[in-house]
């Protein structure tokens, strides 16, 4: 474990830059070349690939931006008609919907699986193998085939049509995989931390917050990330528990650009979809900055 | 501060016995090393005054107090842990002001003790970096001055100097010394190396497979050995054992060993008597055997070929091969010795300590 700062450009970062800098060693222009052509296929391959995304991903900003858009792509010619389409059509309504749908379920489900994780990584727990087996299984299950009971025990205690209680649904959703993901983060926490604060004189909750919970906040984020996400893009438990048209999130939204007067309308629909995906690239931009940090406990324990 | 005790206590984790039913004390501001090899049970014993184990049978007291059910926030002790347990995440002030926000005191009192402690510490100009900027000996200081700050009963040291370099550490046992005459605050600290035991120690307690073996202030245990486990734990080189064979005739009895015939009376005399014919160990220190001419004031003499010469400045180390053993000797610098040569020796049988063969038992 060093003592020094880490530094941030990865080792050997600067090395084929040193071999383009010097073409007077002889044979350097054929060793460039051997290592260029042995690189060539996988590059084509990435290349291929990479344009299978950037292209529907073209069509969106260029749809997005063309008041007479269609399915094929057009030059654009920069209005902001499609967006102006989109609000009216309830855009700003639906996303603040997504909004607090995903927002409230990553909350729940952040704070349970955080709780989760840590008495099944630390504690003796009765049937504690089977219930782990048990959590990644439940990860598994198909969300229709779970719907149709929620759904009747929605009518029963009659939680219907309200947003709080469908996104404990899509926190559920989103708990087993979290749980199983922060239990494997609070088990690389060595113990120490937690004898340290404890001789220092906190509780169990109180070493959970000010020791655990910091050291595994990669974990943590990734799994706010995914629950946020997951939840972001749900349609059908919010379309099967909550049909009050004031409550619809973005990703039901979206679907009326397509069966509207029974025809899709492109522009619309693509600066609808622009403007659906945004929170979720901010989400990735700042999340990206918190996780490039990585995950270590350099220097609080050595060994 | 306060005093320590562990009455009775007994550990077993499944089944399988750390620490046997030991009886062990220390005195209010008493600075107490328990030492032993790998899995003698040492840490066991510190993790249970701790509060992090709950000993299966026996009372543990902090203070005259027994604490057996009492969490590890609520015993009021400090512990310095092997690799330190900085949180990585906090500076070093906001490492060493942890427990005391915990404990809710004010702001002012945190900085002023915060800078005090440091200071004390020469880790004043580290107080903003994070641990993974600091050395070892930085490191170790940190969890230190976190120990300090939190006015312990007692301070629980768990091998806190071995992932220190050679120098470090000695100049670490030179200030945890210091500390400890400083705070005066009663000390458990444990080891496995004996010369952190020698040197630090008020009283040791020696452990091997999770019983005591002996507890004695460090020069006692060094002179005074209960058994031959505790001989040849404690001291650099260590103790030579030597089989030997109690004989015995109408007046006196002999020890025979190294080829000569060593006269014993007196309490051990005695002892020996009823033994004639078994076999014991004895053992003699390094500096206990030395180079002689022959046949010199009627102690035993035999002869050795040196093997091997180890000139360390001050003194020197050298192994002389007798019959089947190999004894360590250590002679005063530039003895002459060589390689090859044949040396007379001789000891003085009072010093020599006398073993059960079997079990190890010191017979006189």
């Amino acid at each position: 474990m060093g003592t020094t700062p880490a530094t941030d450009s990865p080792p050997g970062a600067g090395q084929p830059r040193l071999e383009a800098d010097l073409p007077t060693s002889p044979g350097a222009g054929v060793r460039l070349w051997r290592a260029s052509s042995h690189r060539f296929l996988p590059s084509l391959v990435m290349a291929v690939i990479g344009v299978a995304f950037l292209v529907p991903l073209g069509w969106l900003l260029l749809a997005a931006f063309n008041p007479h858009a269609t399915s094929g792509m057009a030059a654009p010619t920069f209005s902001v008609t499609n967006f102006r389409a989109a609000f009216s059509a309830g855009a700003g309504r639906d996303i603040a919907n997504s909004l607090y749908l995903a927002g409230v379920s990553t909350i729940v489900a952040t704070v349970v699986s955080t709780l989760a994780g840590y008495v099944l990584s630390r504690h003796y727990l009765p049937l504690k193998g089977p219930v782990l087996v048990g959590v990644i299984f439940l990860t598994g299950l198909p969300i229709p085939l779970l719907l149709i009971p929620i759904y009747q025990m929605f009518v029963q205690v009659n939680w219907l049509n309200s947003p709080f209680y469908t996104s404990l649904v899509l926190a559920a959703t989103s708990v087993p995989f979290a749980i199983w993901l922060l239990k494997n983060f609070v088990d690389q926490v060595p113990r120490e931390f937690e004898e340290a604060a404890a001789v220092e004189g906190s509780g169990q909750m109180r070493i959970l917050v000010r020791v655990v919970v910091p050291l595994i906040m990669p974990g943590i984020l990734v799994s706010a990330i995914l629950t946020f996400i997951n939840s972001w893009g749900a349609f059908l438990i919010p379309l099967v528990l909550d049909s009050n048209p004031n409550d619809t999130p973005g990703a039901v939204g979206i679907y009326n650009f397509i069966t509207a007067n029974g025809q899709v309308q492109f522009g619309p629909l693509a600066a609808y979809g622009i403007l659906f995906s945004l929170p979720v690239i901010i989400l990735y931009i700042i999340s990206s900055r918190w996780l490039s940090g990585g995950f270590s406990f350099a220097g609080g324990i050595k060994g | 501060m306060a005093t320590i005790s562990l009455e009775g206590v007994t550990k077993a984790f499944k089944g399988k016995v750390a620490v046997d039913n030991i009886d062990l004390d220390a005195a209010d501001g008493q600075f107490l090393i328990i030492v032993g090899p790998s899995g003698c049970g040492k840490t066991t014993t510190l993790r249970m005054l701790a509060g992090f184990e709950k000993p299966s049978r026996g009372v543990v007291r902090i203070g005259g107090r027994a604490v057996n059910d009492v969490p590890p926030k609520d015993r009021n002790v400090a512990m310095v842990f092997q690799n330190y347990a900085l949180l990585p995440h906090l500076t070093v002030a906001k490492n060493l002001a942890f427990g005391m926000r915990i404990r809710h005191e004010p702001r002012k009192t945190i900085e002023r003790e915060v800078t005090a402690i440091a200071e004390m510490l020469g880790i004043g100009s580290l107080l903003d970096r994070k641990p993974a900027e600091l050395s070892g000996g930085e490191r170790q200081r940190v969890a230190l001055g976190r120990a300090l700050l939190r006015k312990p009963n007692a301070f629980l040291l768990d091998e806190p100097l071995s992932n220190l370099d050679a120098a470090l550490r000695a100049q670490m046992r030179f200030e945890l010394k210091r500390i400890h005459a400083q705070f005066g605050v009663t000390t458990v600290y444990v080891t496995h190396d004996q010369v952190e035991a020698m040197t630090m120690a008020d009283r040791i307690a020696l452990m091997n497979h999770g019983h005591l073996q002996q507890v004695a202030p460090p020069e006692t245990l060094y002179s005074e050995p209960s058994n031959s486990f505790v001989a040849s734990f404690i001291g650099s080189p260590k103790i030579n054992l030597v089989e030997a064979q109690v004989l015995r005739d109408t007046e006196t009895t002999v020890i025979s060993a190294l080829s000569c015939k060593i006269p014993v009376n007196g309490d051990l005399g005695s002892t020996l008597r009823r033994m004639d014919g078994d076999s014991v160990v004895i053992g003699l220190r390094p500096e206990e055997i030395r180079p002689c001419a022959a046949g010199t004031d009627g102690l035993p003499v035999f002869q050795g070929l040196v093997e091997l010469v180890e000139p360390l400045g001050s003194e020197t180390h050298v192994a002389i091969r007798v019959g089947e053993q190999t004894l360590t000797c250590r002679f005063p610098p530039r003895s002459g010795l060589e390689a090859g040569a044949t040396v007379n020796l001789q000891f003085d049988p009072q010093q020599m300590k006398v073993f059960d063969a079997e079990s190890g038992t010191r017979l006189g």
